[in-house]
């Protein structure tokens, strides 16, 4: 039994490790990624990275994506476009960027991202739209 | 490389299986140790169904029988196999790692095939297939032709 006991410490343990470097990952991608530019467009709009071999994007992430209505969602294939995958650093699929009118990356999101967050955080971009121009 | 019909619901099956397996081996071999000979057996299944798909135990279990008795309901979704295949094939190794290290290291090889119990059912429950995304990487990387 010491032995199924031992081998679950060992497994829980790269299970938490794996999990704490997926979160400083995260961030460190996040970091460098914000600010990021793209083309500038009139209202803020989606960048939405995905590939053929990424299931998650066609089971959960388009369907969230359809949710939001008229934004518009840039579709980038990010090995086909490897250059702005790159400059966003996309190192997981899918991944969807927030983009300012002017370009600018506001929010990235690593990995699945529900349709309330992507919401939440175009609304963000629209109110600093609405502050910049007051 | 253009997509295809991939039914989920076989992947979701053999990773039923694959977490049932290793748990059956992992609580079972506390009371009954021959019980390990069933993860280099699995690591046989999926290495087997990894190169030929004909030989996939649990996927044939799926389409000869759980799916024309109505018992698993087919979900068809526009995907690639391949990321999938290469997530079953990387499993089937580190199980066969798992297995050759059950012997001298017990501890290493029972947590090897934890983790691979652990990661099939991360993909069950939330969808996320390490697997895939390490043949994303792979494929960013040129390693591997990947779209």
């Amino acid at each position: 039994m010491s032995t199924q006991l031992w081998a679950l410490a060992v497994a829980g343990v790269v299970v938490l490790a794996a999990a704490c470097l997926e979160v400083v990952r995260a961030r460190s991608a996040r970091a460098r990624a914000l600010g990021a530019t793209a083309e500038a467009a009139s209202e803020p709009y989606l960048l939405y990275f995905t590939g053929e071999g990424c299931t998650v994007c066609r089971t959960h992430q388009e369907p969230a994506l359809a949710k939001l209505g008229s934004v518009r969602v840039d579709k980038v294939d990010a090995i086909a476009e490897r250059a702005l995958a790159e400059r966003f650093h996309v190192y997981t699929l899918p991944t969807t960027v927030v983009m300012s009118p002017e370009g600018r990356a506001l929010h990235v999101n690593y990995g699945y991202a529900a349709a309330p967050k992507l919401e939440r955080q175009l609304a963000e971009a629209r109110g600093a739209m609405q502050v910049a121009t007051a | 490389m253009a997509t295809q019909v991939v039914d989920h619901s076989a992947l979701k099956v053999n990773q039923t299986a694959i977490v049932t397996t290793v748990l059956v081996a992992f609580a079972g071999s506390a009371f009954y140790r021959p019980l390990l000979v069933l993860i280099p057996l699995l690591a046989i299944v999926l290495l087997l169904g990894t190169f030929a798909p004909q030989l996939a135990l649990f996927k044939q279990l799926y389409f000869k029988i759980l799916k024309p008795r109505g018992i698993v309901k087919p979900r068809p979704v526009q995907d690639r196999p391949e990321p999938h295949n290469f997530a079953q094939g990387m499993g089937g190794v580190v199980l066969a790692v798992a297995s050759a290290l059950l012997v001298p290291l017990p501890v290493a090889g029972l947590a090897l095939a934890l983790l691979v119990a652990v990661l099939a059912f991360v993909n069950v429950a939330f969808g996320y297939c390490l697997g895939c995304q390490i043949y994303y990487q792979l494929g960013k990387a040129g390693v591997i032709r990947a779209s």
